[in-house]
């Protein structure tokens, strides 16, 4: 992934003075997870995690090279997974309109990148778009030493689609792979109906009907309800393009494992839940199950109260029970997990032989708005008892 | 006995809270659908309502706003609507739906929050 050239970039900076004003209007409260704003705060983070372990070269014009790892996985991989994708962020905020001492984002390198999940790949993909759009769709991929799987599952997922300049090199890695990948689709608030494109799709990679698909799109309708009132607030300096969110799905023909993922780059549910209406139920619910106070504005405590406080408080208010929508599918279905990763926080609910379980965990660097992850096996394969 | 059946008469993809989420809404479903239905009954005449009829689903925020916004701002009381409902669906996984219904309904308020339009 690379700029096309500096003179086109110098001519996109006068462009983007707009842009620039907007960003400024954000406050230093609203930046993002991985903490701190400006430009010399951006420079520290990269310089830290450097150090750290995050491969990333920095050329004599302050100008940086991502290098992606041999893995990315949220689940897996986390903290690797989640560190490149903070820094294109940063680093693709900071583009335009910094100051010349502030690093710049220059290109990402995939040569590295080995095995990828679905959700990391879509998360990437969102990442990489704001990026282009930010430089008005001047990215270019370069693909000659992407690994044949990797080129395969970015070009089903239809990365490639994304940039106005395609790459130079063939994309078709002639490679086969169990896992199928549907064409990520990016909607806009209200796009609800664009998840009729997400059941063909996977309706035809899986090569029959999704039991129990109604739960699912009950799910993704709320999620895509939850983008329009929460995600992108008026007074947080969004612009229209921003409000975006971005869905795929992948099969895995050897496991059966089917994945459908959801993405928006917005404000994240923890952070958008002390100014919605269903506040004082979370409240409710703290002195309920006994948080102390110090600890109840942890993102993963109040994802977890957004996602369950209308099962355990008694308020009559009718707003904030879209988010147990996104449990029903695999409620249903008896087996499999929703993650829900929003800012630092983790909410996960586990099915397994018609038991639920459910997890929750903070992290240290958390994810710039919200992922959903929901999956399920769709055809177990039971060895057959014989009665002697 | 009148019919709405709301993947023919109202929208294949009824989706979101207010007008302002986009097309196929629960306030508009309820302000431009319901209520006028609702309103054409006759004493002890039934509304069937048809649920799956081409329609994939219901999130919550569009089951609430429609049907119990309906008691909230004051255009029937739940007993009243729930006497005057008759929910049908062939796909029984639509019976959680039909539950939701009831339960959002039963729950309402009368007349809590008076109706300001989001058009």
């Amino acid at each position: 992934m690379k700029k096309i050239s500096r003179k086109q970039r110098e001519r996109d900076v006068k462009l983007g003075l707009d842009n620039r004003r907007r960003k400024k209007r954000r406050t230093s409260s609203e930046t993002d997870s991985s903490g701190g704003s400006g430009d010399q705060s951006t420079n520290n983070w990269i310089e830290n995690y450097r150090d750290s372990g995050l491969n990333v070269s920095i050329s004599k014009q302050k100008r940086i090279t991502i290098y992606l790892p041999e893995t990315m996985n949220f689940c897996t991989e986390y903290d690797s997974t989640i560190l490149y994708v903070l820094a294109i962020r940063r680093l693709a905020d900071t583009n335009m309109g910094s100051s010349y001492k502030t690093y710049k984002l220059a290109s990402v390198n995939f040569d590295n990148l080995k095995t990828i999940s679905t959700s990391a790949a879509l998360v990437l993909t969102a990442e990489l778009s704001k990026w282009d759009d930010a430089i008005r769709q001047r990215l270019r991929p370069k693909v000659d030493k992407w690994d044949p799987e990797i080129l395969k599952k970015f070009t089903d997922l239809g990365f490639f689609d994304l940039f106005q300049n395609p790459p130079l090199e063939s994309t078709s890695s002639g490679k086969q792979s169990s896992v199928k990948v549907v064409k990520y689709i990016k909607g806009r608030c209200g796009d609800s109906k664009k998840t009729r494109i997400l059941k063909k799709e996977l309706t035809n990679i899986v090569g029959d009907e999704i039991s129990k698909w109604t739960f699912l799109r009950c799910g993704l309708d709320e999620a895509i309800t939850n983008v329009s009132h929460h995600a992108y607030p008026d007074n947080k300096g969004f612009s229209e393009e921003d409000k975006n969110w971005y869905l795929t799905g992948s099969y895995n023909n050897d496991t059966k494992q089917l994945k459908i993922v959801f993405y928006d780059q917005g404000i994240s549910i923890p952070k958008s839940l002390p100014s919605s209406d269903v506040w004082e139920k979370a409240l409710d619910f703290f002195s309920k199950i006994k948080i102390p106070i110090a600890d109840r504005k942890k993102d993963e405590v109040l994802l977890r109260a957004a996602v369950e406080l209308d099962r355990t408080s008694t308020e009559e208010t009718d707003r904030g029970k879209g988010l147990q929508d996104l449990l029903e599918f695999i409620r249903h279905r008896e087996e499999g997990y929703l993650s829900i990763i929003s800012s630092k926080g983790l909410f996960k609910l586990t099915v397994h032989n018609g038991k639920e379980t459910i997890k929750t965990e903070h992290f240290n660097n958390g994810v710039s708005g919200t992922l959903i992850i929901w999956s399920a096996v769709l055809a177990v394969k039971k060895m057959q008892s014989t009665n002697l | 006995m009148k019919t709405l059946n709301i993947g023919k008469d109202f929208s294949l993809d009824p989706s979101g809270r207010f007008y302002t989420d986009g097309e196929g809404s629960g306030e508009e479903f309820r302000e431009d659908c319901l209520k006028n239905l609702i309103e054409s009954l006759e004493p002890n005449e039934k509304l069937q309502i048809i649920l799956d009829d081409g329609v994939e689903a219901y999130g919550s925020s569009f089951l609430v706003e429609g049907f119990a916004g309906m008691v909230k701002h004051g255009y029937i009381t739940s007993d009243n609507l729930l006497d005057k409902l008759e929910v049908q669906f062939t796909d029984q996984d639509f019976e959680f739906y039909k539950n939701k219904i009831i339960e959002y309904i039963s729950q309402a308020k009368f007349n809590s929050q008076v109706y300001k339009t989001t058009k």
